[in-house]
């Protein structure tokens, strides 16, 4: 015989709107169509935890179902409720681990919170009285009635409960005033005015918990003296106001409300008063002036509303969760409450975790508590790999907070203290793709609309600073406007009328605080970091692109079967689409719009489709033509990779006449030597190499830089400037002990794939470690894999979330059977008799993090380990080679043994010599290093034309936008493909001990539907 | 911008007697003037000389408290009203290109109303439903989690509901 049981379903607004009512129907059908007689269906209200909703609860099991559809009503019934085994594909899924669950006490979104004011959300039918009064519901009300209204004050004022509205004021406190003051006649009133966007607790409680606030309403009237209250809630929260219209019927019918409560011979009676869209009557005064139907504008105080509030009769005001706690404080004793949380904080706090965060939704935790372990051992951290940038507390009355402050306590002073408030509970995490102007900006344009303009400081404040950030935003910012901006934001901040006044300055003031940089990056290169700025770019993939190919264009040209056009238009900017179409670490498709929504377009394939179509039918185009030489100023380029040639490029492209010195016979620089051909194979690079001669280049091969062939020399030749691009080719020291380069089985990366590629032979034994986590390190292990090895194993000192590789590299990578070991960082290569037999490790682990919120590894004492190994290949990194410049050569050099350059202009002291890319800046990505060359190239032509302003690359959103390719219309299913095409890849069978290339490119038909994905966002007005 | 809808004589017989429904009540215009707009859909300017005699004020107090508050409205509205929401977290997670979209569907900007009285767009600050960020409300109907083909489909099946 089976025990009774209930089955919950979430009807909270979130849950309603994702299908929780049908699943409601479903289920009861259900189980009444299988004659289930031990089961019955019931609902709750916000469980808090919307995004996994439709929610489902059974209890006593407490088995908590996730995203449930009225489809899966019978799976339910049928094999949980009469065959007794839960539904296990219906369990929640850790977002990190993708762990399943089954009970929700052990999930640690609700495992690590304490629910306190949240007691009953989500456990009761908040429309049946009874569920509330069996967990103790109108217990405290009892006790209240038979203590006097001084007594109860001094309870609530020995819990420490402080305001939760946002102010943190002592609510005992607050009731003392109101009750010492004069009159018979008296209010109290609810605030359920949460107008601060991005909370939602007050709105949860209503409706999922409302008598708790009733009962905390009533107390706190028959405290105070008070026999009338009233509940304001904003209009945009119907569910919650029909909620809180039936609990003050079936209050009233149980007598809880009404006349003579329970003969205790108090009166009180409530009204619901709905709000009509202004942010503003969250403020105490002007809620009071929307009561009585005036407009809703705040007045100065003194008096305060504890003396003249409603009608000019006392009045006390309380946030919804602040009544919601007088009952558990009067049932289970103020020193039971006041033993929760800080000293200065006392109990819990409510919090409405949004924005870039995986478990979104209601988290209540003790005052005190890190904001580290709310973000991310609740919150489960950042979704879609992108990094945390600050957390927003206090809605539009608060504060950004960095990375650096993330193990700081959450209480009142704390918050304080950093700039920001606790507010209403409103915590809105942000991450790489938010930029912080733009937040500021939204702040003030949700203030400025919403200030009453009464008072001067705000009426004109708030504009006057949405008008300069509005400024910044559009490219049109001025260095003074930091400055102007604190200046008026300390004025509106100390001179305005009203809380909304005296805090709407808080996102400016702390976003200029600790985000001054990224204004700068605004306003001094019109460039922003986040790609939000639309006036700043064409669109966020070509503002990301180190080099501004206009994508959208490109993209649309291939959608319509224009690939010649397509690879013509990335050849504005980028001589190389068919390198970057394979090896490119695509920043583009990380700020992509439709990214944020669903997965991103597949722009680097895009473009190697469009190049290798080139490619592929170059014998049917036209040659390329060599580029005008409309100058006649030589210049000549050191180095023949990606940074020189596309320095040279650019040159021709402007009409310089070019000659590129390289020592080495071929020329690609890192793409030749490092990178393995199964994944760039050399024919590619042989074209690209080829086309860009073709455009007027001239490249000079065994024509190394020496003493023999100095800098001077080329100057004395004839060329007007020289550019220095000879690359970072020098492998790294790890610096440990055994170190030594004799050694049989130890190689550098760099030198042992340098090695493969000129067909060296390589004697390379059977089990390979592997130091490092970059490309060269993930390459060299592939290799090593394709050459013979049986084990190869990589050793890296830092996490995933540091490794500089794409997702597509580390996935493959380990498709391929490489091991890959984080957090070990390599202390001894030990070997015997000159070979090497093995790597001794230790286990590292995150330590606190630094200015710039990274956590440094730190090594876990007596965790080292030995790895058995007969081959060590260390790939740590690689820095430039200065040594082919003479012991007295004139260019200055930096600390570090790199040449000193101009950041701006790539300009070395010696007039006419410029040096950029790898050689100056240390190993970068391959699209950095274009970008590089390209500055090089503009600054070298202002250099020759006499020009002495700043190098500037950036592209503003041009005011005509001429129709490339139309938005799709209505009748179009371009909307259809919604998800993105799998990247076709070579079977892991044929990759075995081949060096052919492993990605294929997309056939015709894919490209042109995945081209169709693009939104667009270069067309938006 | 859109035509003033014909007042019936019906329609006034109503409004005043839901003004006397509220002439007893304590600080009652606004009760008053929200119910008036759940049942118009609007608040008929016609109607506010009632409303003044009705409480003892000037039209011009009347018209300063409708005037104050966003949500009431002397304009007839479409039948549906659309609001993307711009809160804050639907605004770190796509809110602007959601209204994008929507702009494009219905071919009007924000605080417009298509020419057939079927839509009016609107943007609203904060509806309470963050964790479902991006959102998008139809006539009191909450939809969560948007994305392209779902802006699609929902004005899809909203045709079909016609």
């Amino acid at each position: 015989m089976e025990n009774h049981c209930t089955i919950f379903v979430c009807q909270g607004t979130g849950c309603l709107s994702s299908g929780s009512e049908a699943v409601y129907e479903a289920l009861k059908e259900e189980i009444s169509r299988q004659g289930i007689s031990h089961a019955e269906v019931d609902f709750t209200g916000c469980h808090g935890f919307c995004e996994q909703g439709p929610n489902v609860v059974i209890e006593p099991e407490g088995i908590f179902y996730t995203h449930v559809q009225a489809e899966d009503a019978p799976e339910i019934v049928t094999s949980h409720l009469r065959d007794g085994k839960p539904v296990e594909r219906l369990f929640y899924h850790d977002p990190v681990t993708g762990e399943a669950i089954p009970n929700y006490a052990e999930i640690n979104f609700y495992k690590k919170q304490q629910r306190i004011i949240l007691r009953n959300c989500g456990q009761i039918n908040p429309e049946k009285i009874e569920h509330y009064i069996d967990r103790g519901g109108y217990r405290a009300l009892r006790k209240a009635l038979l203590m006097t209204p001084d007594q109860v004050i001094e309870e609530i004022k020995k819990s420490g409960l402080r305001g939760r509205g946002g102010a943190g004021f002592p609510t005992g406190r607050k009731w003392e005033f109101c009750r010492n003051a004069s009159g018979d006649k008296k209010y109290v009133i609810c605030n359920a005015d949460e107008g601060d966007p991005g909370a939602f607790m007050d709105r949860s409680i209503l409706e999922a918990d409302p008598h708790a606030v009733v009962e905390g309403l009533t107390i706190a009237g028959y405290a105070i003296g008070a026999n009338e209250g009233y509940i304001y809630v904003r209009a945009e929260y119907p569910l919650a106001v029909k909620r809180v219209h039936t609990a003050l019927e079936q209050a009233q019918q149980k007598g809880f409300l009404g006349k003579d409560i329970l003969g205790s011979g108090f009166d009180f009676v409530v009204h619901v008063k709905e709000g009509a869209g202004a942010f503003v009557c969250g403020e105490e005064t002007a809620l009071m002036a929307s009561i009585e139907s005036r407009r809703g504008m705040p007045r100065p105080r003194p008096p305060f509303p504890a003396q003249s509030g409603l009608g000019g009769k006392p009045t006390n005001i309380n946030n919804v969760k602040s009544l919601a706690s007088i009952p558990i404080i009067l049932d289970r004793g103020a020193d039971w409450f006041a033993s929760i949380g800080t000293e200065k904080s006392k109990g819990t706090a409510v919090f409405a975790l949004t924005g870039k965060i995986a478990n979104s939704g209601l988290v209540e935790v003790p005052m005190g508590t890190p904001l580290s372990t709310i973000i991310f051992d609740i919150g489960g951290g950042i979704p879609r790999g992108k990094r945390f940038k600050a957390v927003q507390t206090g809605g539009p009355s608060g504060g950004c907070i960095p990375a650096r402050f993330l193990d700081s306590p959450v209480d009142y002073e704390t918050l304080a203290q950093l700039g920001s408030i606790m507010g209403s509970g409103g915590m809105v995490v942000l991450d790489e793709t938010t930029c912080i102007v733009d937040v500021a900006k939204y702040f003030l344009s949700f203030t400025q609309a919403e200030s009453c303009g009464k008072c001067v400081p705000c009426r004109l404040g708030t504009k006057q600073m949405l008008e300069i950030l509005t400024r910044i935003s559009q490219g049109k910012g001025r260095e003074e406007d930091m400055d102007t901006l604190l200046t008026i934001a300390r004025t509106v901040k100390e001179c305005s009328l009203c809380g909304l006044g005296q805090t709407c300055p808080n996102p400016v003031l702390t976003t200029l605080e600790y985000f001054r940089d990224e204004y700068e990056t605004h306003i001094q290169e019109k460039r922003c970091p986040a790609a939000v700025c639309d006036a700043l770019m064409i669109s966020p993939c070509q503002h990301t692109c180190p080099v501004g190919i206009n994508i959208p264009k490109y993209v649309a040209q291939i959608a319509d079967g224009e690939y010649l056009e397509a690879v013509n238009t990335i050849r504005e900017r980028n001589p190389f689409p068919a390198i970057c179409g394979r090896i490119c670490h695509h920043p583009c498709e990380g700020r992509c719009r439709r990214g944020e929504l669903d997965e991103p377009v597949a722009i680097r394939a895009l473009k190697r489709f469009a190049a290798d179509w080139y490619f592929d039918h170059v014998n049917e185009l036209a040659e390329p033509e060599p580029f005008p030489q409309t100058h006649s100023q030589k210049v000549a380029v050191v180095g023949a990779g990606p940074t020189g040639l596309s320095c040279a490029y650019f040159l021709a492209q402007t009409g310089y006449p070019v000659t590129v010195f390289e020592a080495l016979p071929v020329g690609g620089g890192m793409l030749s030597v490092a990178i393995p051909d199964f994944r760039l194979p050399r024919e590619v690079i042989e074209n690209e190499i080829n086309y860009i001669a073709k455009c007027g280049v001239e490249i000079k091969y065994n024509t190394p830089v020496n003493i023999n062939f100095t800098i001077e020399d080329i100057r004395h030749s004839g060329f007007e400037a020289v550019f220095i691009a000879a690359g970072a080719q020098r492998s790294q020291n790890i610096g440990i002990p055994g170190e030594l380069e004799d050694i049989e089985g130890f190689y550098y990366g760099l030198r042992f794939l340098r090695d493969v590629k000129v067909g060296k032979p390589i004697k390379i034994g059977r089990r390979i470690a592997v130091i490092g986590g970059g490309n060269v390190a993930l390459d060299s292990s592939r290799t090593a894999l394709r050459l013979g090895a049986d084990e190869v194993s990589i050793f890296y000192r830092r996490s995933r979330e540091e490794m500089p590789v794409t997702e597509l590299e580390y996935d493959e990578t380990l498709a391929e059977g490489v091991q890959v070991n984080f957090l070990a960082s390599p202390t001894r290569i030990v070997s015997d008799d000159w070979k090497v037999t093995g790597l001794q490790c230790v286990h590292m682990k995150l330590g606190e993090p630094d200015a710039s919120g990274r956590r440094r590894p730190i090594p876990i004492p007596g965790s080292e380990f030995l790895a058995p190994a007969d081959t060590v290949i260390a790939a740590v990194g690689q820095a430039p080679d200065l040594s082919f410049l003479p012991r007295d050569s004139a260019l200055e050099r930096t600390r570090w043994e790199r040449l000193a350059v101009d950041e701006n202009r790539l300009a070395t002291n010696v007039p006419g010599v410029f040096a950029g890319g790898d050689f100056v800046s240390g190993p970068g990505m391959v699209i950095e290093a274009i970008a590089a060359g390209r500055r090089g190239a503009i600054a070298i032509d202002k250099y020759l034309q006499g020009d002495t302003s700043r190098v500037e690359m950036y592209d503003l959103k041009p005011s005509v936008i001429v129709g490339e390719g139309l938005v799709p219309s209505q009748e179009e299913e371009s909307w259809e493909q919604q998800f993105r095409p799998e990247t076709p890849l070579l079977p892991l069978q044929e990759r075995k001990g081949s060096f052919k290339e492993i990605e294929l490119s997309f056939s015709e038909e894919k490209a042109r539907q995945e081209a169709k994905r693009c939104l667009r966002c270069d067309l938006e007005k | 911008m859109n035509k003033a809808k014909i007042i019936t004589k019906a329609d006034l017989a109503r409004i005043n007697a839901i003004v006397s429904e509220y002439s007893q009540q304590k600080w009652a215009m606004i009760p008053l003037l929200q119910k008036i707009q759940s049942e118009f859909g609007y608040i008929p300017p016609q109607s506010i000389p009632l409303i003044a005699r009705s409480l003892g004020l000037f039209p011009s107090q009347v018209q300063g408290v409708i005037s104050f508050y966003a949500q009431l409205y002397t304009q007839p509205r479409g039948r549906k009203v659309v609001r993307v929401c711009r809160g804050t977290a639907c605004h770190v997670r796509g809110g602007k290109t959601i209204l994008k979209l929507v702009k494009q569907h219905l071919d009007i900007d924000e605080g417009e109303t298509t020419p057939d009285l079927e839509y009016t767009l609107e943007t609203v600050a904060c509806i309470g439903v963050c964790a479902l960020a991006p959102n998008i409300v139809v006539s009191d109907h909450v939809h969560g989690h948007m994305n392209p083909k779902k802006v699609d489909q929902l004005f899809k099946n909203q045709e079909g509901e016609k």
